[in-house]
C-alpha cells in the first residue's frame, strides 16, 4: 500500500505532532489535550459513523477490578449530565436514527454510533456527555450488574466459552483477569460508584483514547467539530500505560491437559493454547503468525487434508490473536466424536510437523498472501466497520501498523513463519483441554490418550 | 453491551442504492434475473431455489441442506472435490450452499477481477455436481456432528425447540438442517435425485450485486439456464400462526441461566399491514429493551421482534434468573402498549431509525444481495428493497397500534432451564400477572 498524505486544507488544522502513516482517505489530528482524531472520508452511504475507543479492557484489571472495564462500558449508556437516565439516553439514541453498541475485549473499550449524515455534531455532542460527564447512581448499578453477570452466564451456558475459561486460567496462571473481559461474578456484583470513578479518572482521558469519525463527512468540518467539543477534555498529567504498567505475563511452565464434563456439550470440543508474539516485542511474529494461519486454512495445507478431507474433524482452525501483551495462539478442534482419538492424534502429528522444511509449499506461501490482498479489499468494503477497524488496531498495536500490515504480509518468507513457529509452538509448553459429556466421556474415555 | 441476537432474528431487511447506476431486472430463459451494481470491487451472487421447508416432508428434512452441502463439497464432473476448492483458494473466493425455511441458495462472492475464473466453478456445481460416494459420506457426518453442536448451542436448543413445538404439524416445524436420524438414513442417489428435482427455472431467481455488463450477464446466464429444466409452475405457500390459548413447554438444561421463548402471530410480509408491522416490531424490542434490562434488571438479552417469512411470527425472548418476574414485565408491557397504542413521537423516530439501517445494510453487496433476494422472496416484489422510506412515510402511530393490537395476543412459550425456579401458570393463564408489588416495573 502507498503512502498517502492530507491534502493541504486539510493539513492546515493539523498540530504539529508527528503523523502516524495512514491509508488513502483517512486523516488524523491530535488536539492539545492528547486526544487522537482520525477521520475517514467514505461516501458510499449517506452516513456517519462516530467511535471513541480507550486503552482499557481486562489488561488493565487485577483481581478486585475483573470485569469492571465491561461493566463501566455499561454504565456509558446509563445515564450523564444532560441525559440524566437511560431512558432518556436511549430516547436520544431514537431522535438520531442511531445504530449503537459498546465492546470490551482484553486490550480496548470501544463505544460507536451509526447515524445519517446529518446528524454528524448532534451526535458528537451526545458521545462527549457520555464519556466524559457519566453519572453513577448506586440504584443503576444495582439494576445494571444482574445485566452484565447475566452476560456472564449467558456464556457460561455455552459449552466453547466454558472450554475458553478453563483453559485461559491455566495459560495465564495468576494473571488470568488480565485475559478476561467477563471478569468475576463477585467483583461484578459488589462494583459500586466509587470503583466506576476510578476506572474513570485513570483511564477515560484524552490522552488514552482515540476518536474516529467515519463515513459521509467532510474532513475539515468533522475536526473542527471534534477540537470544538472535545477540545477542553482534561488530559491525566501522565500517560495511564506509563502510570500504570501491566505486569509481564509468565510463560507457561508446563504442559498441561484437562477434560472437563458439561451435560451441555452435545459433541466434543478441544482447545489448544500456546502463548505467542506481541507487538511490543515480535512485530513481525505477529505477522507471520496470521499468514501461517492463513495457509492452514487453504483446502490444500496439510493441516486441512490431514483434518478435514480426512473426516477426523468437522472443523479445525489455528488462530492467532495479535495483541500488544502477548497474544494466544488456539488450535479449535471439533473431532467427530466416533473418530476422536484418531483426530487429536493427527492433530498432535501435524503441530509436530508445523516447524518442518515442507510443511507448506512455497505455491501455498504465494497463494495466502493473494488471498490475503483479496481479504484487505473486502475489509474495506464495510464504511461503518472502518471505525472499529481502526481503533483495534490503535489499541493492540499502533497506526503503522495498521497501515503498514498488509505490505508487510506480503514480505514475510517461509522463514519467518518458521521462526514463528519453532519460538512459540514446536516444543512449546501448551495448555489441551477437552469439553465432553459424561455419557461420551464414558464410551469414548478420551483421558486414556488425551494427557501429557 | 446491547445484546443483538441475529442468529435466528429474520429482521426486516431494506436497502438502499446509493449507487450511480440503478438496480434493474431481466428475464432469461423464464428466470429473472435481478442486477445492482454496486461501484466497489466485489461481486455477490445468488442463485435462489425457493420453497425451502415446504419441499419435503418431515422425515427426509435436511435433504436439500445436504444437497446444496454436496454442490461445493463433493466435487463435479471437472473437478473432484480438492480440485474445485484449491481453484477457489486460488483466488480466495467463496462458492457456498445454504438451505433456509423459505429457500435455498447458491452463493459466489469473489473480486471482481476474478470473476471470469470463478463463474465456470459456480457454473460446474450448480449443473454437473459429482456427488462423490466419499465426499457425500463426509458430509454426512459433519452434518450430524454439526447437529450436536447447534443443540449445545444454548439458543440454537432453545429456537428448534421453540419451531417444534409453536409450529407442529406445519411446514415450520421442520428444519432445513435435519434430524441426525433422518440424515443417517439419507442415501447419496435419494439425495441426487432431489436436487435434480429441485433444480427447475420454475423455482428460481437470482440476483448480482457487482458491476458486471448487462451483455456479459446475459450470455452467461442464457447459457446457464438453457441447461436447467423448465419444471411445473411454483409459488410459495404462505401460512398463518395464530396460538389459540397460551401453553407453555420446558425442558431442563443445566444452563447457567434460563432460557425462554414465546410465539405469537404477526402478518404477511405482501399485505398492507407489514409497514406498520416493521415498525412496531422495533419499537417493541425498544420498549422491552428498556422494561426488562433498564428499569428491572432482569436480563443482559431481552428482545422482541417480527419475522415475516413464508409463516410470519412474533417473539419474545429473554435469557433470565427470574422467569416469573421477567413474564409478568413483559405481559404488562404487552397490555400497557396495547392499551396506550405507540407514541407519535416514537413512531417518527423509528422511521428515520428505518433509513440508517436501510443505508447501513447497503454497505457490502453481500448483505445487499440478501435484502433484494429477501425482498423477492418475502414481498414479491425485489423493488421494496430501494422504497422503504416512502413506504414507510404514510404510516401513521394508529396504524402501527392496530397491527400490534390484532397480531400479538397468545403466546405458545418455551423454556430450557432450571425448572424448579419457574410458575408455568404465569406464562398460560388468560389474566396477566402483577409485577411483584416491591419490584415495580412502571
Amino acid at each position: 500500500m502507498k503512502r498517502f498524505f492530507l491534502s493541504l486544507a486539510v493539513a492546515a488544522v493539523l498540530s504539529s505532532a508527528a503523523q502516524p502513516r495512514l491509508p488513502k482517505d483517512y486523516y488524523w489530528q491530535k488536539l492539545a489535550n492528547g486526544l487522537q482524531v482520525v477521520v475517514i472520508e467514505n461516501h458510499k452511504v449517506p452516513l456517519a459513523t462516530i467511535e471513541i475507543a480507550v486503552k482499557n479492557g481486562a489488561y488493565t484489571e487485577g483481581p478486585e477490578y475483573s470485569g469492571l472495564s465491561h461493566l463501566f462500558e455499561h454504565m456509558f449508556f446509563k445515564a450523564n449530565k444532560d441525559y440524566p437516565d437511560q431512558e432518556k439516553f436511549l430516547k436520544r439514541t431514537q431522535e438520531l436514527g442511531a445504530i449503537w453498541n459498546g465492546t470490551t475485549g482484553t486490550e480496548r473499550v470501544n463505544y460507536f454510533f451509526t447515524f445519517d449524515r446529518d446528524s454528524l455534531l448532534g451526535g458528537l455532542k451526545f458521545m462527549n456527555a457520555a464519556i466524559r460527564y457519566p453519572i453513577y447512581r448506586e440504584e443503576d448499578m444495582q439494576k445494571e450488574r444482574p445485566v452484565v453477570d447475566g452476560e456472564f452466564q449467558r456464556g457460561e451456558s455455552d459449552p466453547g466459552f466454558q472450554l475458553w475459561i478453563e483453559s485461559n486460567k491455566k495459560v495465564w496462571g495468576d494473571l488470568f483477569t488480565r485475559k478476561n473481559p467477563i471478569g468475576d461474578h463477585d467483583i461484578i456484583n459488589t462494583a459500586t460508584p466509587e470503583k466506576m470513578m476510578v476506572i474513570k479518572d485513570k483511564y477515560y482521558v484524552p490522552n488514552n483514547s482515540l476518536l474516529v469519525i467515519c463515513g459521509d463527512v467532510n474532513p475539515q468540518q468533522a475536526f473542527t467539530y471534534a477540537k470544538n467539543i472535545f477540545g477542553d477534555w482534561k488530559p491525566a498529567d501522565a500517560d495511564p500505560q506509563v502510570k500504570y504498567p501491566v505486569p509481564d505475563f509468565q510463560p507457561i511452565s508446563k504442559t498441561d491437559y484437562f477434560i472437563k464434563e458439561s451435560s451441555i456439550a452435545q459433541t466434543p470440543m478441544i482447545m489448544l493454547t500456546w502463548q505467542g508474539p506481541d507487538f511490543r516485542s515480535d512485530s513481525v511474529g505477529t505477522i507471520a503468525a496470521d499468514v501461517f494461519s492463513k495457509i492452514l486454512s487453504l483446502n490444500s495445507s496439510k493441516w486441512q487434508q490431514a483434518l478435514i478431507d480426512k473426516g477426523l474433524a468437522t472443523s479445525a482452525s489455528v488462530s492467532y490473536q495479535t495483541s500488544k501483551y502477548v497474544g494466544p495462539i488456539e488450535i479449535n478442534i471439533m473431532p467427530v466424536p466416533e473418530k476422536m482419538k484418531e483426530c487429536y492424534q493427527e492433530v498432535m502429528n501435524q503441530v509436530s510437523q508445523f516447524g518442518n522444511d515442507d510443511y507448506f509449499t512455497d505455491a501455498e506461501l504465494t497463494k495466502a498472501k493473494e488471498g490475503l490482498k483479496r481479504q484487505q479489499i473486502r475489509q474495506s468494503e464495510k464504511p461503518s466497520s472502518l471505525a472499529s477497524q481502526l481503533t483495534f488496531w490503535w489499541c493492540a498495536t499502533s497506526l503503522d501498523y495498521f497501515t503498514d500490515y498488509f505490505p508487510a504480509m506480503n514480505k514475510v518468507t517461509k522463514q519467518d513463519i518458521q521462526n514463528y513457529v519453532t519460538k512459540y509452538i514446536v516444543g512449546k509448553p501448551y495448555v489441551a483441554g477437552m469439553i465432553i459429556n459424561a455419557q461420551m466421556n464414558k464410551q469414548y474415555n478420551p483421558g486414556e490418550y488425551f494427557k501429557n | 453491551m446491547k445484546n443483538i441476537i441475529i442468529c435466528f432474528c429474520l429482521l426486516m431487511v431494506f436497502a438502499a442504492n446509493a449507487q450511480d447506476k440503478k438496480a434493474y431486472d431481466m428475464t432469461i430463459n423464464g428466470v429473472k434475473v435481478i442486477v445492482v451494481p454496486s461501484g466497489n470491487e466485489i461481486v455477490q451472487m445468488a442463485l435462489v431455489i425457493k420453497g425451502g421447508v415446504q419441499n419435503y416432508p418431515a422425515n427426509k428434512a435436511g435433504i436439500e441442506r445436504l444437497a446444496m452441502t454436496a454442490l461445493t463439497e463433493c466435487g463435479t464432473l471437472k473437478d473432484d472435490k480438492n480440485n474445485f476448492k484449491d481453484k477457489l483458494d486460488e483466488v480466495d473466493a467463496k462458492v457456498y450452499g445454504s438451505a433456509g425455511k423459505d429457500a435455498s441458495y447458491l452463493q459466489l462472492n469473489c473480486i471482481k477481477s476474478d470473476f471470469e475464473k470463478v463463474w465456470p466453478l459456480y457454473v460446474d456445481a450448480l449443473l454437473t455436481p459429482r456427488f462423490d460416494a466419499k465426499e457425500f459420506a463426509r458430509i454426512k457426518e459433519e452434518a450430524i456432528n454439526s447437529l450436536r453442536s447447534m443443540e449445545s448451542n444454548p439458543d440454537a436448543s432453545l429456537q428448534r425447540m421453540a419451531m417444534q413445538v409453536a409450529f407442529k404439524g406445519m411446514d415450520y416445524a421442520k428444519f432445513s438442517s435435519g434430524t441426525i436420524e433422518n440424515i443417517q438414513k439419507l442415501t447419496l442417489q435419494e439425495t441426487k435425485d432431489y436436487y435434480k428435482s429441485l433444480l427447475t427455472r420454475s423455482r428460481i431467481f437470482m440476483v448480482l450485486v457487482g458491476d458486471i455488463s448487462k451483455e456479459d450477464l446475459q450470455k452467461k446466464i442464457t447459457a446457464l439456464t438453457t441447461k436447467i429444466p423448465q419444471g411445473k409452475p411454483f409459488a410459495l405457500k404462505r401460512a398463518s400462526y395464530v396460538p389459540q390459548t397460551n401453553s407453555f413447554v420446558a425442558k431442563p438444561k443445566e444452563n447457567a441461566t434460563n432460557y425462554i421463548m414465546g410465539i405469537s402471530a404477526a402478518p404477511q410480509a405482501n399485505s398492507k399491514e407489514y409497514y406498520p408491522a416493521a415498525l412496531a416490531s422495533e419499537m417493541f424490542y425498544n420498549k422491552m429493551f428498556l422494561e426488562v434490562r433498564t428499569n428491572n434488571g432482569l436480563s443482559y438479552a431481552p428482545a422482541a421482534y417480527m419475522t415475516f417469512g413464508a409463516t410470519p411470527y412474533s417473539v419474545m425472548y429473554v435469557t433470565t434468573k427470574d422467569p416469573d418476574k421477567y413474564v409478568a414485565v413483559a405481559r404488562n408491557l404487552v397490555d400497557k402498549i396495547k392499551k396506550d397504542g405507540f407514541p407519535a413521537d416514537d413512531v417518527k423516530n423509528m422511521k428515520n431509525t428505518y433509513a440508517t439501517y436501510q443505508y447501513y445494510d447497503n454497505e457490502t453487496n453481500a448483505s445487499l444481495c440478501y435484502v433484494v433476494a429477501n425482498n423477492e422472496l418475502s414481498q414479491g416484489d425485489w423493488h421494496k428493497a430501494f422504497t422503504l422510506k416512502e413506504d414507510l412515510q404514510p404510516v401513521t402511530p394508529s396504524d402501527v397500534s392496530k397491527v400490534f393490537n390484532k397480531y400479538v395476543g397468545n403466546f405458545t412459550w418455551v423454556y430450557q432451564g432450571d425448572t424448579t425456579k419457574v410458575t408455568p401458570k404465569l406464562f398460560t393463564q388468560k389474566e396477566t400477572p402483577p409485577v411483584p408489588k416491591d419490584k415495580k416495573a412502571f
